[in-house]
C-alpha cells in the first residue's frame, strides 16, 4: 500500500494523535496529509473543536449554589438543618 | 516560618471516611467548582445544581468504600458522572435531532467532499459567532450527543482527563474511550462548521 484515503486518515486520526497506530501506518498517514490540503484543513478544525467547546462551556459555579451545597450536605450529615434529598 | 502542607485529597478522604466532617467540607470546597462545571456539561445548567448535590452526597455515603486504588479525583468524577447519567435517564427528555448528519462526508474514492477552506471553517467558529450564542449552541450540542459519547468527550476533552483516566472513570477499555471521543469530536466539529456557515 502506497497511500491511504482521506476517509481512512479520518478514521485513524484519534489513534494517530494518541500514538497507538503502527509505525508503518503512521508513516503512510503523515505522507498522505503532507500532500493533501483537504486533510490538513480537516485536522486543523478537528484539533480546534475541543478547545472551542471547552471555552464555550466553562461555567463558573454561582455563589448561591456553593452556599446551598454546603448547607445541604451539612443537613444530610446531621450537623445542620435537615433537608430533603 | 514553615508553611503548613496542604492535606492531599486522599488524606482528606480518609479522614472524612472516619467521620471528620471538616475534612469532607474541605473536599467539597476543593472540588465543587470542577464538579459543577462537569455537571453543567453533562446535564445542562438547569439540572447541574441537583446533580452536584446528588454527586457529593453519594461521595459522602461511599467514602468507606474508597480504597485509594485510583486517585481520589478520578473516583469522585466516576461517582458524579454516574449521578449525571442517572439524572438524565430519570428525566423524560424530548427527542432531539441526532448529530450524525454532521459527520464528515467523502466521495466514492474516499476523498473529502469539500474544499480546504470549507473543511477548516469549524476552527474559526469562536471568531465568527457571538460568544453568548456559541455558549448556548455548545451546551445544546453536548445535550444532543448520545450519552456514551457525551461522557467520554466531556471527561477527555473538556475536563482534560487522560484517556486512561477516562477509561477508569467509565469502566471501559482505553480503545473504547478513543472510539467514543473520536466520534464525538467528528460530530461536534461538523456542528461547529454548520454554525459558522458550512456543513462539511
Amino acid at each position: 500500500m502506497t497511500d491511504v484515503s482521506c476517509k481512512t486518515g479520518v478514521e485513524l486520526l484519534m489513534d494517530y494523535l494518541e500514538e497507538v497506530v503502527p509505525d508503518d501506518m503512521r508513516a503512510l498517514l503523515e505522507s498522505h496529509v503532507a500532500g493533501c490540503p483537504k486533510c490538513a484543513a480537516f485536522i486543523a478544525s478537528y484539533l480546534a473543536t475541543p478547545r472551542i467547546l471547552r471555552d464555550a462551556t466553562a461555567a463558573a459555579m454561582p455563589p448561591e449554589v456553593q452556599r446551598s451545597l454546603l448547607v445541604f450536605l451539612r443537613a444530610q450529615r446531621g450537623d445542620g438543618p435537615r433537608q430533603k434529598a | 516560618m514553615a508553611v503548613p502542607e496542604e492535606a492531599t485529597d486522599e488524606t482528606l478522604a480518609s479522614r472524612a471516611g472516619l467521620g471528620d466532617n471538616h475534612a469532607f467540607d474541605e473536599i467539597t470546597i476543593r472540588y465543587q467548582a470542577r464538579v459543577y462545571r462537569l455537571a453543567c456539561r453533562l446535564v445542562g445548567h438547569d439540572d447541574a445544581p441537583d446533580v452536584v448535590q446528588e454527586g457529593f452526597l453519594s461521595v459522602y455515603r461511599h467514602l468507606a468504600s474508597y480504597r485509594q486504588e485510583s486517585r481520589f479525583g478520578t473516583w469522585l468524577y466516576r461517582i458524579v458522572t454516574n449521578a449525571a447519567l442517572m439524572h438524565r435517564r430519570a428525566r423524560s427528555r424530548r427527542p432531539v435531532e441526532s448529530l450524525e448528519a454532521y459527520l464528515p462526508r467523502f466521495d466514492a474514492t474516499g476523498r473529502h467532499c469539500h474544499t480546504p477552506v470549507e473543511l477548516q471553517v469549524a476552527a474559526h467558529a469562536d471568531e465568527l459567532l457571538d460568544r453568548r450564542a456559541l455558549a448556548e449552541e455548545a451546551t445544546a450540542a453536548l445535550d444532543r450527543l448520545p450519552d456514551l459519547y457525551r461522557s467520554a468527550f466531556v471527561l477527555r476533552d473538556l475536563e482534560e482527563l487522560t484517556t486512561a483516566e477516562v477509561a477508569d472513570v467509565l469502566g471501559v477499555e482505553p480503545a473504547t474511550v478513543r472510539q467514543r471521543v473520536h466520534r464525538a469530536r467528528l460530530m461536534l466539529r461538523g456542528y461547529l462548521g454548520a454554525l459558522a456557515g458550512v456543513r462539511s
